[in-house]
């Protein structure tokens, strides 16, 4: 058998998951203007709330994605509240909000941790009789086609609330032009503030889904946004298309570069694309 | 009494982190995260070399200086394309890259089984021969170390090389119009704290007598940038201080009375919210001279 389809897959997969953690790292990239380094841990947020209310409360999991995700959003929107709003009032440099978010990245993630061990645990509810599909001698689990399709239909979602809504049009106008948002009336930090609910809250979504196909742990986040951030890169940071097709180059690039060499070097090689794109390609696939 | 002595070695090395790590961050102005790449290539040189060949610690150090130069040539080569939140992230790419290998070429560095057995130093000159296995001690020689880095840097920062660094942090194009070359100067200073990131990590190396690739991941580095934001950047004496307190922090809380595995995780919080707070109220740091 062939091991070229289940590679195919998995890049596709890993493609999906990015997608998930790269659209909300973009959306708020695109309005503030700064890597928001809490993006990531926000996944670890989702993915322990949804712990907490599913598996420990015992509440049905329906409900707990839901509180997943909306936890994940309000974290990200009191975080842009209490810290990050003070900082743009003072007109704070870029450099100043990255350590910021650096800070609050590690502090939330150590938080989850005293909270909830640093074990690892996984989501599934029933381990070992998930439902497996076979496409071209490939194996695709149920969990794995749901983060695939739900990649999928929240760029889909997402793009016609940017190109349809009043809102969408306000966070274009504000990431081409916070100054003269403002003058024509635009409440850019109303705006903004909306942004990191909603970028937050899919990356809530991305955590919860993870877990589920892997499992959670208070570290996760750190590897997805340092995945989500390559992806939006390498994609054409602040463009909604851009960061799709930059999750899924990743997916490839590091699903093909370990065929021959040890799993372990995945981090190495996502980073050695990331740098080959910031030398030679630093406006990304999609230029904005 | 020894308790205090193992604290006062940490220091020295932390020290010796903030002080090469502030010639970049501070005086030049790159944002740089990946000084532990630095400091574990000068621990793994010494550990290699000690226990596999048997050469004398001193010479390892040198040894270490060198090969974490070249690296920091080149790393500083590619890093030197980019600037502000840019140069941040690729650094932070180089961190992961290195401790990858740290990682992975395990017939070089054992991978994630570490290196153990690494001798304390040991001085012999003709008839002089002493080995440094007592920490007080080895203190003393942390000390010297200490005392020679800062040394060094006091006069590189206050030499006309140091002034073109803080012109290239306040306007890096201004400086270019009169006619300097900002790349020599900039890979110039990177090269120097890397030589003296290796330094730090050959101490360490040689003191603990064992490593592993977990203590020079990114989160070491986002603790030496801590110790100089906190001390306050741009003064070689604001990065003792911070590492004077960030030392002395955890120490504190265990005081407290966490428990051990609570206390880890509670230093992290306490090093996050540190690090929001001070970007909130006062970014200089402590006796920092310039602002992020």
């Amino acid at each position: 058998m062939s091991i070229i389809p289940q590679l195919v897959l998995n890049s596709i997969i890993a493609g999906a998951i990015y997608t998930l953690v790269t659209l909300g790292f973009n959306l708020i990239y695109s309005t503030t203007k700064f890597f928001n380094l809490t993006h990531g841990v926000m996944a670890a947020v989702g993915g322990y709330a949804f712990f907490f209310f599913s598996k420990s409360l015992g509440w049905p999991v329906f409900l707990g994605v839901i509180l997943g995700v909306v936890f994940a959003g309000l974290i990200g929107f009191g975080l842009d509240k209490i810290v990050y709003l003070p900082l743009r009032k003072r007109k704070a440099s870029n450099m100043v909000l990255l350590v910021a978010s650096l800070g609050a990245f590690t502090a939330i993630q150590a938080i989850i941790a005293i909270l909830f061990t640093s074990q690892f645990q996984t989501l599934n509810m029933n381990v070992g009789v998930q439902k497996i599909y076979e496409i071209f001698g490939a194996v695709i689990t149920q969990v794995q086609l749901i983060i695939l399709i739900s990649g999928l239909v929240i760029m889909g979602i997402l793009a016609l609330v940017v190109k349809k809504t009043i809102l969408g049009k306000s966070i274009k106008a504000v990431s081409d032009d916070e100054e003269v948002s403002k003058i024509v009336g635009i409440n850019t930090d109303k705006i903004i503030s909306r942004v990191f609910l909603i970028g937050s809250a899919i990356a809530g979504l991305a955590g919860i889904l993870v877990g589920f196909d892997t499992g959670i742990e208070p570290t996760m986040g750190m590897n997805l946004l340092l995945k989500g951030t390559i992806a939006s890169i390498v994609g054409g940071v602040g463009n909604i298309y851009g960061g799709v097709l930059g999750s899924f180059l990743l997916g490839f690039v590091e699903n093909f570069g370990i065929w021959k060499i040890s799993g372990e070097w995945k981090d190495a090689i996502a980073f050695g694309l990331l740098i080959i794109f910031l030398l030679f390609r630093p406006q990304g696939i999609i230029k904005k | 009494m020894e308790y205090i002595i193992h604290l006062a070695i940490l220091f020295a090395i932390y020290a010796i982190l903030g002080i090469s790590l502030d010639l970049v961050v501070g005086y030049t102005g790159l944002l740089s995260v990946t000084h532990a790449a630095f400091y574990g290539i000068g621990a793994y040189t010494t550990a290699i070399l000690l226990t596999n060949f048997g050469i004398n610690f001193f010479w390892s150090v040198l040894l270490g200086i060198a090969i974490t130069a070249v690296a920091g040539f080149l790393i500083g080569l590619i890093l030197s394309k980019f600037d502000g939140d840019y140069y941040a992230l690729a650094s932070f790419g180089f961190n992961i890259i290195v401790f990858a290998i740290f990682l992975n070429w395990q017939s070089l560095t054992r991978g994630p089984l570490g290196i153990p057995g690494i001798d304390r130093p040991n001085l012999s000159l003709g008839i002089i021969n002493y080995e440094f296995s007592s920490n007080l001690s080895f203190l003393v020689l942390a000390l010297l170390f200490l005392i020679i880095i800062y040394l060094i840097s006091k006069f590189v920062v206050g030499s006309s090389f140091g002034r073109v660094l803080k012109a290239i942090r306040e306007d890096e194009g201004a400086i270019k119009v009169f006619g300097y070359n900002t790349l020599y100067y900039k890979l110039t200073i990177f090269v120097i704290s890397a030589g003296m990131a290796a330094v730090a990590g050959s101490l360490f190396a040689s003191y603990i007598t064992f490593i592993d690739p977990s203590t020079f991941d990114l989160m070491e580095s986002i603790f030496i940038l801590a110790i100089i934001i906190l001390g306050g950047l741009s003064n070689n004496r604001g990065a003792i201080l911070g590492a004077f307190l960030l030392i002395l922090l955890p120490e504190i809380l265990r005081f407290i009375g966490f428990p051990t595995d609570i206390a880890a995780q509670m230093r992290q919080v306490v090093y996050g919210l540190l690090l929001i707070f001070l970007m909130i109220y006062r970014p200089q740091g402590l006796v920092g001279e310039y602002k992020l």
